[in-house]
């Protein structure tokens, strides 16, 4: 079993001045499930985006089964045998699925400079059939289908052609839990047919549960590699962070008595396909949660908050009376909002942090005349940025040199920066690492204790019954349940209200 | 991120990435400035110094492409283009010879609403059906050209004698100054330059950072129609009249000054002021210097467009360039 499929050898990455991986070394077996485990920015993504062709490799080698490999692009990577399932969406729109199944590797259908259509869609059908997504069509266009159904035929896409290594690059958070099992059942079968999956998780719960071997990043650097069996969850927070992880996770209050005062109230909104006549009521120093399965129509609550939904139908009102409408109307009273999406709704990615933290806030930063001085902009930045720790060599850096985790502060910043009094945060710690995480939650915590009202939209249920006074859960569009917080409240109470 | 286990060859290898990254920034930063005096200097070697003796006469045709100039550079900063320039030019100068023979303050304050109006028709077609900007300009170029021709076909347009009394230099410095500064301090100093830069290094992340964007796209096509209409005053007050082909070649002056002088051809954050000021007068210098030399019209264009190629090949900013709107 413990023969050696891969070998990393000396490897060293770095963008511009940072870092990114430093003199790594270690390998990996032949039919397991190497797990490969760190915060945010500890150089896992950017270790595998060499390993795909994604990025040249600046020094060290790749062996795989005793032969160096340098591949120059994921086409080349592929025919040496080595595919890669992407967190984001990997799939592209305006192609057909079989299309996207065989994209790069057209040429086999290709007989006389003229492509068999006919026969790649039946050869595509047969691999969905033969991993059970019969329901997906080969034929169709990849736009008819869903998140979820684009990530399986993703998954069809990598590892058809018997891969030698698979990298499930952080897929699963993406993913709902039918289709977490989808891909756990399609690893299994990898592994049983002697091939090897390098697995990049930040759930340690499903890194143990599995994986068979795990190696340990931190800040670039190879820490340790591991059995499973062998450690615990507490183990693996204490080698991924470097020291024990103390304090509370969650916050431990129960049966704090939540202002009658009501900040915010949402009368039967409804946006056409997502959301339907909703109505609820957000108190001061409140945390609210909403949780329910990707598709139920929880994330649009935020935008329909935030003005951000176009069609909305129905009332957002504030406790002074004023509807909220639009964006610009909804920052001026106070209203904060983290999209989900990141990279392309929360900032601006091509823009430096100082810009991205004083964009709304210009008008208050601005002087009697309108005018604005850069120091004023800059100590702002700089401030905001300090306080939520954001790791960063100035607040002129881009935003898009930060890795995700350290995105997410920038929004946060921001945000306390224009001390807003109702935050909603669609997803806030998706992505993000053990101690980022623990940042945020402390953070929701003392804006709470600082009488803001938080909404927090979350596909994680452990950190609603964690950090959340109430809990909404939402099915099709509509509310189907409410929860109340309390100490014995577990997944499953949450669970049969969503399904 | 926290310097651990650092060895001596990835310090060597971080410090030729750092040296290679500062280069490249480097010649990004200068290479406009300095290929102004290179260009400069040779030009004026190769004509046995007459361009510098001839400066006046030079620089008498920097202040439209100047002026203009600074619209467009606003429409770019927030990724958007303008080819209709031209055609603003020529609709907004026929304005002014028409009204200047009623009054001529008047005539400066139609010429300015002429070009608004233009712009408020093109930012109309960009933003609120949503065409991209290159489209519908290049209509706008098409449509208004023709509005142009026709209204010179027995003649040119020719605008009051008393025109000619305003043609001095001081007064054009002035009035190109007076745009110059003013469209400074708003881009540096205000929250109006922030926002552009923001639309065009992400525009949906503008937008949930509170920016109107659509409003401000629309105004910043009305402004740089206002900007042009205002500049067509002083092209009536050099040429008098205008011909069919009045204002012809602006929209293209106008990109390659831009480009020039290092403004990224996607807008964004890394846009400078300067790339104006230092791009105007790049275009001008080899223009004027190439003319000097003898070259013909076609020998020109084809010196110009091997130019434009270099910068635009240097200043790409090929992580956002399909932000292009």
């Amino acid at each position: 079993m413990s023969e050696i499929r891969l070998q990393v050898k000396n490897l060293c990455k770095s963008f511009g001045i940072t870092k990114a991986v430093k003199d790594v070394s270690f390998s990996v077996n032949k039919g397991e499930v190497h797990a490969l485990i760190g915060e945010n920015g500890s150089g896992k993504s950017t270790l595998t985006n060499m390993l795909t062709g994604i990025y040249s490799i600046d020094s060290g080698t790749f062996v795989l089964d005793g032969e160096e490999i340098h591949p120059k692009n994921q086409v080349d990577a592929n025919d040496h045998g080595v595919s890669i399932i992407v967190q984001e969406l990997g799939t592209l729109s305006g192609l057909t699925v079989a299309e996207n199944i065989f994209l790069g590797h057209e040429d086999r259908f290709v007989k006389y400079g003229i492509k068999n259509t006919k026969q790649m869609i039946r050869e595509a059908n047969e691999l969905l059939h033969n991993y059970g997504f019969d329901r997906i069509k080969a034929q169709r266009m990849i736009d008819d289908y869903n998140f979820e159904d684009r990530k399986l035929v993703e998954i069809v896409k990598a590892t058809y052609f018997d891969p030698k290594i698979v990298v499930v690059d952080e897929t699963t958070t993406a993913l709902s839990q039918e289709g977490r099992n989808e891909l756990y059942k399609v690893m299994d079968r990898i592994r049983a047919k002697g091939n090897t999956i390098i697995f990049i998780s930040h759930d340690l719960q499903e890194v143990l549960e599995h994986s068979d071997t795990i190696t340990i990043l931190r800040d670039g650097v190879y820490i340790d590699t591991v059995k499973s069996e062998d450690v615990t969850e507490e183990d693996l927070k204490r080698l991924m962070v470097g020291r024990e992880v103390t304090g509370d996770y969650y916050r431990s209050d129960y049966g704090s008595v939540v202002s009658p005062e009501v900040v915010l109230s949402v009368k039967d909104v409804s946006v056409p396909g997502l959301i339907s006549n909703l109505d609820f009521e957000l108190h001061k120093g409140e945390i609210l949660g909403f949780g329910g399965l990707s598709e139920s129509g929880m994330h649009e609550v935020g935008k329909a908050i935030f003005g951000a939904s176009y069609d909305r139908k129905g009332s957002v009102t504030l406790q002074d009376g004023t509807e909220i409408n639009d964006i610009p109307t909804a920052i001026q009273n106070s209203i904060a909002y983290t999209s989900k999406d990141r990279d392309n709704e929360s900032v601006v990615l091509n823009q430096s942090i100082m810009d991205n933290i004083c964009l709304p806030s210009l008008d208050e930063l601005s002087d009697k005349r309108h005018m604005l001085s850069d120091k004023k902009l800059r100590d702002f930045a700089d401030k905001f940025a300090k306080e939520m720790s954001v790791k960063m060599v100035n607040v002129d850096q881009f935003v898009s040199d930060l890795s995700g985790g350290n995105k997410q502060k920038v929004v946060l910043a921001r945000w306390i920066g224009k001390d807003s009094d109702i935050v909603v945060l669609d997803s806030p710690t998706r992505g993000i690492d053990i101690k980022v995480k623990q940042d945020i939650y402390q953070l929701m915590d003392r804006m709470r204790k600082a009488g803001k009202s938080i909404i927090m939209i979350s596909e994680e249920l452990m950190e609603l019954i964690g950090m959340c006074d109430r809990i909404i859960i939402m099915k099709d569009g509509m509310i189907s349940g409410e929860i109340e917080r309390h100490e014995t409240l577990d997944e499953n109470n949450l669970i049969t209200m969503m399904v | 991120m926290v310097a651990v286990g650092k060895t001596e060859m990835t310090t060597a290898k971080e410090g030729k990435l750092k040296k290679d990254i500062s280069i490249m920034s480097m010649v990004k930063t200068f290479l406009p400035i300095v290929g102004l005096i290179i260009v400069f200097l040779i030009f004026n070697i190769l004509t046995n110094f007459r361009m510098i003796k001839n400066m006046s006469l030079v620089l008498s045709q920097i202040y439209v492409t100047m002026i203009a100039t600074t619209g467009v550079f606003f429409i770019m900063t927030m990724g958007g283009l303008d080819f209709s320039q031209g055609s603003i030019l020529g609709i907004a100068s026929i304005v002014v010879c028409m009204v200047s023979k009623i009054n001529i303050p008047l005539s400066i304050v139609c010429g300015i609403l002429t070009g608004a109006l233009i712009g408020a028709f093109n930012g109309y077609f960009y933003v609120y059906r949503k065409i991209k900007s290159f489209i519908v300009t290049i209509c706008t170029m098409f449509l208004f050209r023709g509005f142009i021709k026709y209204l010179t076909t027995n003649a040119p347009v020719a605008g009051s004698a008393a025109l000619i009394n305003y043609d001095s230099t001081g007064l054009k410095v002035a009035l190109t100054l007076l745009i110059l500064v003013v469209g400074f301090v708003l881009f540096r100093f205000t929250k109006f330059g922030t926002y552009l830069k923001a639309i065009g290094a992400g525009e949906k992340a503008a937008m949930f950072s509170g920016i109107r964007t659509d409003k401000m796209k629309f105004f910043v096509y009305v402004l740089s129609g206002a900007i042009t209409g205002f500049a067509a005053f002083i092209n009536v007050i050099k040429v008098g009249s205008v011909t069919s082909s009045g204002g012809s070649q602006l929209e293209t002056q106008i990109l390659i000054a831009l480009v020039l002088g290092g403004m990224p051809i996607s807008g964004g954050a890394k846009v400078r002021f300067e790339n104006i000021i230092v791009g105007s007068l790049l275009y001008i210098v080899l223009n004027s210097g190439l003319t000097m030399m003898g070259f013909s019209t076609q020998m020109m264009q084809l010196i110009q467009g091997i130019v434009f190629l270099v910068f635009v090949a240097v200043f790409a900013d090929r992580k956002s360039l399909q932000v292009i709107k």
